[in-house]
């Protein structure tokens, strides 16, 4: 082997333990030598490249794994809590929808009349101008004069509605007069019937009034008394 | 059912233990020369510090595809590079390395002090080419057909490089003696 392609392959790697270049070494001192001299250049090397490592880098490395893990636990459960969020935003949503639903109040009022002989029973004490209006000025309302026969004043709720319900006894037998705040969402039919009452209603500044009375009685009576007395303030 | 439950939980857990385990012994066994490789990278030892946590970052994360121990080296190695190749299209810097510079410093005194300086200088104006090599033999004790794996060249192109890096060293040091000789005299 000749002195170049040996010192190549011993530049190339001071610490191989190839035969031949082994052999070429035990035959030549200078060869031996050489080899020598870049194994303890190897060795400053290798000290020169053990640069100091920063003390505490293995533990951020720890450290940064657990914070990677929490940060990433963090969004996963972010993203449950998102979806469950807009489950229960959706769900929200649509039941603000449907109760937003336009109500037809007829029927509400019929089956109101179903209780009309129940509601009167409760009521012991006679209904005075006083009482009504009290109850009236929570719809920013007021009769000037009293209706004659009525027998109950009584909040009531057709649907979601909050109405003043009054059962007036009349030579036409029972009625009732709803007075029914206007909403925009809410529809009155001005007439209505089933088997055995029936109903009409008109609109008025701030409200609805709904008369309902036995099928066949003549209602207009009622409703111009009703409408004559009622006075809205402004 | 509940009972099956219990136990995958407790598995879950276990194996969630078993990588924790497993990710800080990668850590204890490797993170200096990692620094070291990087900082023989880079040049720089805030920027190989970046490059190492960034490394071990993408190793806990991928943990589960690193199926045999005896690999970890040279998987944490090519993450590193991977690492590295990014930082440079995310931004080239344009700096001059002071290390680069041929300075010659006649102010140092204690003789053993000034050859460590010289080397480490010498080694970092080394090319790329040459150094990375180098450094994977020393650093790592890998063999030619390690670092040809490793760095995906041919074994050859491998062993030329790490003999002309030695002899670059050995000019470069030669040739600072003369001067510094003549300086002298």
């Amino acid at each position: 082997m000749d002195e170049l392609e040996f010192r190549r392959r011993i530049y190339a790697d001071p610490n191989t333990t190839d035969s031949d270049l082994v052999a070429a070494a035990n035959a030549d001192e200078k060869k031996r030598a050489f080899w020598q001299e870049q194994k303890a250049f190897d060795n400053k090397l290798k000290q020169t490249l053990k640069v100091d490592v920063p003390e505490d880098l293995a533990s951020k490395l720890i450290w940064q794994q657990s914070a990677d893990e929490f940060s990433r636990y963090k969004k996963r459960s972010r993203w449950y809590v998102a979806i469950a969020a807009s489950v229960a935003f959706a769900v929200g949503i649509s039941f603000t929808m449907l109760q937003q639903q336009s109500i037809s109040l007829g029927d509400h009022a019929l089956a109101h009349m179903q209780y009309v002989d129940v509601e009167e029973s409760h009521s012991l004490l006679p209904v005075d101008l006083n009482m009504v209006n009290a109850k009236l000025a929570s719809f920013g309302a007021s009769f000037d004069t009293m209706i004659d026969g009525v027998e109950v004043a009584n909040y009531c709720h057709l649907s979601t509605v909050q109405s003043l319900h009054l059962i007036v006894d009349t030579p036409q037998g029972k009625m009732s007069v709803f007075v029914v705040p206007s909403r925009d969402n809410v529809k009155i039919p001005s007439e209505f019937e089933d088997d055995s009452f029936h109903g009409e209603s008109f609109k008025m500044q701030q409200a609805n009034i709904i008369v309902v009375g036995n099928k066949g009685s003549d209602l207009s009576t009622m409703k111009d008394a009703v409408a004559n007395s009622i006075q809205f303030s402004a | 059912m509940f009972a099956r439950n219990k136990i995958d939980n407790t598995q879950v857990l276990s194996s969630m233990k078993a990588k924790h385990q497993r990710y800080e012994a990668l850590v204890k066994a490797f993170h200096a020369d990692i620094f070291r490789y990087a900082y023989w990278l880079v040049k720089d030892r805030s920027v190989a510090e970046d490059i190492v946590q960034e490394t071990f970052l993408r190793a806990w994360r991928s943990l589960d595809a690193l199926n045999d121990e005896k690999a970890a080296k040279g998987w944490l190695i090519t993450i590193l590079r991977r690492e590295n190749a990014r930082r440079f299209e995310r931004k080239q810097l344009d700096l001059v390395d002071i290390d680069d510079v041929f300075i010659l410093d006649d102010t140092q005194q204690a003789e053993g002090d000034i050859k460590e300086r010289e080397l480490h200088r010498l080694l970092g104006t080394l090319s790329i080419e040459y150094r990375e090599p180098l450094i994977l033999q020393l650093l790592f004790g890998y063999s030619g057909e390690e670092i040809a794996t490793q760095l995906d060249l041919n074994k050859n192109t491998v062993m030329t490089r790490l003999f002309r890096a030695r002899n670059q060293l050995k000019e470069a040091l030669e040739k600072q003696n003369q001067l510094r000789g003549q300086a002298n005299g």
